[in-house]
């Protein structure tokens, strides 16, 4: 194997392992300033992440109904465009302070000054 | 969180019709003696409550994923098949050779299985919050 093909390869196998639970924050992110429908959500997350993030409509869906049964989502209907009424979902005070604690304890910390240096590639500061 | 799903009242629904067809059937077959033929459609009646209930749990499932779903279709099976067949001798819809001990026995010792369900549903929902495991809340 030449090293460009395992460099490409391990790459992928850790991107995977990573991505994993990482919808859970996009679709956060997504909600915390204004509410959204389904395919709002679907582009904000692909949009804002490269395209490094794909969700399904439909696991959207089952996701989106699961937060709501935890009490962290909730959704208004309004009027689409065209055609039937939508679902808009919105974080709740609950989903508001979760995605807030989740960033101070888990993402914060990129932020400091040392660890902003390491990420930052060479020649780029 | 909703008592009763739609696939659960779907499932109930079919299964009142399976029910009271396989009762039909058994009681008819007993009184004409047919009793390889009453075999026969039990096993047809229970295979079908199993694919059916298989389906629409799966459905539920996927819906949300609830740790009480499985028990939940069970008490639904306890319920309606019991409750069904004490009607059945209540209004001597039975044959001959049914007696209505063997109703009674079934729903004391499935009422026991019951039981059991119930308490290891609520032993192993302990590790979950809202009824949904934690591994599977932000998965």
């Amino acid at each position: 194997m030449n090293e460009d093909k395992l460099l490409s390869e391990l790459l992928s196998a850790w991107e995977d392992t990573y991505k994993k639970g990482q919808l859970t924050l996009w679709i956060f992110l997504a909600l915390k300033e204004d509410k959204k429908y389904v395919d709002d959500i679907k582009f904000f997350v692909e949009e804002q992440s490269r395209q490094t993030m794909s969700c399904e409509e439909q696991s959207l869906y089952r996701t989106l109904r699961k937060f709501q049964h935890l009490g962290v989502v909730d959704f208004e209907t309004g009027k689409g465009n065209k055609g039937p009424e939508r679902k808009y979902y919105f974080l709740t005070d609950l989903g508001q302070t979760l995605l807030a604690q989740f960033i101070d304890r888990n993402i914060s910390l990129f932020f400091s000054y040392k660890i902003k240096k390491l990420l930052i590639p060479e020649g780029k500061s | 969180m909703k008592s009763i799903t739609i696939n659960q009242l779907k499932f109930a629904g079919s299964l009142a019709l399976l029910t009271i067809l396989f009762r039909f059937a058994l009681s008819a077959l007993l009184s004409d003696m047919q009793f390889t033929w009453a075999w026969v459609i039990a096993a047809i009646y229970s295979l079908s409550v199993f694919i059916t209930g298989w389906i629409l749990g799966k459905k539920d499932y996927e819906t949300l994923p609830l740790y009480d779903i499985g028990f939940k279709f069970h008490l639904i099976t306890y319920i309606e098949c019991n409750l069904i067949a004490e009607l059945w001798f209540l209004l001597g819809f039975q044959s001959h050779f049914e007696n209505v001990k063997t109703v009674h026995y079934t729903a004391l010792f499935w009422g026991i299985g019951l039981m059991i369900h119930l308490i290891l549903f609520r032993y192993s929902r302990k590790g979950s919050i809202k009824g949904i495991e934690k591994s599977e809340l932000f998965d």
